[in-house]
């Protein structure tokens, strides 16, 4: 194990979740909607690991001290983390290879996607359940990371 | 014996230089809501927004309101506002199709990798680099007014290349030749815009190495 490597597992992480959601907006109107998402991953990522850095962790998911149910249940239960993020990046896949040249709106291929075989109906409806808890839990945790940030300076006497 | 009543701060999040962050991010989901329907209004948001960048630092040294916080909301409001344009910009030029996505890529990793290893050294923001073999860098960081010319060039120039961006054509080459084609003024921005930006690109691609040196250094000098 090293920092070199956490940081670059870390990054190509991010980058890559990017990159995807990116290629999503070009493909899908209204595309703001995968550009928001794209910021709020950074955001929330970015503040998460400057807290923890703040409190002398090593990984952004090493969360102990949380106050908050979710982000307990997120840090305290791997399988749910991983539901969750792998989730995410299922449903920004389903979207990719569902998108078609023909209809750039985004509400119109979900319908598509719901008409399709039962197997795939329960993959998209899980994989949104998962993302919508992960997007949530990155609104929290930018709310507790800043927290810390403040917490820091005034246990520094500012 | 009676106890003092406590001291009212105020709210780190009331600070009037994160109150000009939170403004800063405002004017940019606006820029961003209304950039494919009024460009100019967009580029003007954007810039405005990054005018707000410069500002917010001088209201924390005057009113001595800097803080964590408030580095970090700026750090980020940068490096989210440089990648939403990016991927705009990805949409409007797909040939080829991956340039600004890969830019993207470079930009957040740098940055990421520079933070960590500041960290890692104790430095409290990224600009702070003082012990850096590299030339390139020495000039970038310790010579503010390169800085400035190189971040704001790379803002500029995809600024540039977005009002320039043509429902017709999508090839980044072509635009760039109609950039050429323009008047006097133009084409000196657009060129001096393009050397500043591959400086950026070039200090990106430096960092980065010199920040995973650094994390590397950073395991040994802690015995791993």
């Amino acid at each position: 194990a090293s920092t070199f490597g956490a940081v670059l597992d870390m990054v190509t992480d991010r980058v890559s979740t990017a990159c995807l959601l990116a290629l999503l907006s070009q493909f899908y109107r209204p595309g703001l909607v995968f550009i928001l998402l794209l910021g709020l991953d950074i955001t929330s990522h970015w503040f998460q690991m400057y807290s923890s850095f703040l409190s002398g962790k090593t990984s952004h998911k090493d969360v102990k001290h949380t106050g908050n149910g979710l982000l307990k249940l997120y840090y305290g239960y791997r399988p749910f983390m991983a539901f969750c993020c792998v989730a995410s990046e299922v449903l920004y896949i389903i979207l990719f290879l569902y998108a078609d040249a023909k209809s750039t709106s985004l509400l119109n291929t979900c319908r598509g996607i719901l008409k399709e075989s039962p197997l795939v109906v329960f993959m998209f409806i899980s994989t949104l359940i998962g993302w919508a808890l992960k997007q949530v839990i990155n609104v929290i945790q930018m709310k507790t990371a800043a927290d810390a940030c403040v917490a820091y300076d005034s246990k520094r006497g500012k | 014996m009676a106890q003092p009543p406590a001291k009212k701060t105020l709210s780190v999040y009331l600070y009037i230089p994160n109150i000009i962050g939170y403004f800063r991010i405002i004017i940019n989901f606006i820029a961003f809501a209304e950039c494919y329907t009024n460009r100019t209004l967009f580029a003007i948001l954007y810039f405005f927004s990054f005018f707000c960048d410069g500002l917010d630092g001088w209201f924390a040294r005057r009113f001595n309101q800097a803080s964590t916080f408030g580095a970090v909301l700026d750090m980020v409001t940068d490096r989210v506002s440089t990648a939403c344009l990016l991927a705009l910009l990805s949409q409007f030029y797909s040939r080829p199709g991956l340039v600004f996505i890969l830019l993207l890529g470079l930009d957040i990793t740098s940055h990421w990798f520079q933070m960590y290893s500041s960290f890692l050294s104790g430095k409290t923001s990224h600009k702070d680099v003082k012990h850096t073999g590299n030339g390139l860098l020495k000039l970038y960081y310790g010579y503010r007014p390169f800085m400035a010319f190189c971040c704001v060039a790379s803002e500029v120039l995809y600024i540039i290349l977005f009002l320039y961006a043509d429902a017709k054509s999508t090839s980044l080459l072509n635009t760039c030749r109609g950039i050429l084609k323009e008047s006097p003024l133009v084409v000196f921005m657009f060129i001096s815009t393009l050397i500043g930006w591959a400086l950026k690109q070039v200090i990106n691609v430096i960092q980065m190495k010199t920040a995973a040196d650094a994390c590397v250094a950073y395991d040994s000098k802690r015995g791993k």
